[in-house]
């Protein structure tokens, strides 16, 4: 076993690691600290998502108060698909609590696997279009505002955007929440899927808006996750902090690379972890 | 100042003061060798018995006089999840000043969702 010094210098170096990992794919430190805290350092799935819960606020506050700068999040959109997420995060927590309390620890891993290799899918997938065809606006758009600009630097030209099936952005938007709440992972892909493909936003509004609403969700998945004692204040603090370094390091890097190489680096990544998360849960090893 | 600064201020202030709090708390950690009554290779453990069901929000404020480590380890982690709740909160004054009356309903619905699973359910479950 590990010195206190030593677990905690692991602790530091993997969750930074992994925020490099989320901020270059997007997807967020935690969809890899988990995997690799449960399948690698022994560490109980509770305390490995409590603590990547904890972290996806640390990032997520920390890049919104960037991104606001920018006018490219559009509040308007995300608070008013917030009504979902944190509904949803409150009953995949409650979910969560029902699961560990019962020892069905396996379901957990089994649905992670699943949702790590859904990544897979997503990344590949990923829209090539910067800015989103022409849509008519539908009664939604009217009602709930869906629309905005923004100045988009790569483009050099301002961008002006609207909304639709708000309603549709709202039922992805639960499911996203529940399976931040089950899992505690930030489930960005699941968030920018909500505004990019059901309300056809444009990506750059999709992702800083996602990114946005993904610390107010882990907020009220982490109140339930403290009450249920899934928060190890040793694991969690050196998590929060190892994210945090990770996460600034790999915004540095991401204006200099956009390598289509790594990306593939990160989807095999993704296909390994998830592969042994599925086969941990269904009873083989690790 | 546009209000959306103020918004960012806070964002940065929040991720900044838990970070504070939280190094601090493991840097007395690590000098003390103990917190709480608890050694740090018990706390330090991956099975570690030590977590958030056995600790009282309350209670963390008297802690800090002391020096506790874990109480300061607490106290960032829980100026991390208000930092959200903060931000709901503002906005719901930024929509409330632009006379945004749906979205005002909207930002207070999402407040009470984060308020009813910090401070309702634990009453519901009883814990």
């Amino acid at each position: 076993m590990l010195e206190p010094l030593q677990f905690f210098i692991v602790i530091v170096i993997i969750s930074a690691l992994s925020g490099i990992l989320g901020a270059l794919t997007g997807l967020g430190g935690a969809t890899f600290l988990v995997p690799i805290y449960t399948l690698y350092l022994g560490i109980p799935i509770v305390y490995a998502s409590g603590a990547s819960l904890i972290s996806t606020i640390a990032t997520s506050s920390g890049a919104a108060s960037a991104y606001i700068k920018d006018r490219i999040t559009n509040i308007r959109i995300g608070m008013g698909l917030e009504i979902a997420t944190t509904s949803g995060s409150i009953v995949g927590s409650l979910t969560t609590a029902y699961i560990y309390s019962h020892n069905l620890q396996f379901i957990i891993y089994i649905v992670f696997g699943i949702v790590l290799l859904s990544q897979v899918f997503i990344q590949i997938s990923k829209s090539k279009y910067e800015l989103p065809k022409a849509v008519k606006p539908d009664w939604t758009t009217k009602v709930f505002g869906l629309y905005g600009k923004y100045y988009d630097t790569a483009l050099k030209m301002e961008v002006e955007y609207i909304g639709i099936r708000w309603w549709l952005g709202e039922i992805i938007m639960f499911f996203a929440g529940f399976i931040s709440g089950l899992l505690g992972i930030g489930s960005g892909a699941l968030k920018v899927l909500g505004m990019d493909w059901a309300m056809n936003l444009p990506m750059k509004v999709s992702t800083t808006t996602s990114n946005f609403m993904i610390g107010v969700t882990a907020a009220t998945g982490s109140s339930i996750y403290w009450l249920f004692g899934y928060i190890q204040p040793f694991l969690a603090a050196g998590t929060a902090i190892g994210v945090l370094i990770g996460a600034y390091i790999g915004t540095k890097i991401l204006v200099r690379i956009t390598n289509k190489a790594i990306r593939y680096i990160f989807t095999a990544i993704l296909v390994f972890l998830g592969i042994q998360m599925i086969m941990r849960g269904m009873g083989f090893g690790f | 100042m546009d209000f959306n600064d103020i918004i960012g201020y806070a964002l940065r202030i929040g991720v900044i003061l838990s970070a504070i709090f939280i190094i601090l708390g493991i840097i007395f950690l690590f000098t003390f060798q103990d917190s709480n009554g608890f050694s740090i290779t018990q706390i330090a453990s991956p099975n570690s018995i030590v977590n958030s069901s056995i600790f009282m929000p309350y209670e963390i404020p008297s802690g800090l006089s002391t020096l506790s480590p874990l109480d300061y380890i607490y106290l960032g982690l829980m100026i991390l999840i208000a930092t959200p709740v903060i931000r709901v909160l503002l906005g719901i004054i930024q929509f409330a000043i632009e006379r945004n009356k749906l979205y005002t309903i909207i930002t207070i619905i999402v407040f009470f969702n984060l308020m009813f699973a910090i401070f309702i359910l634990p009453i519901l479950i009883g814990k």
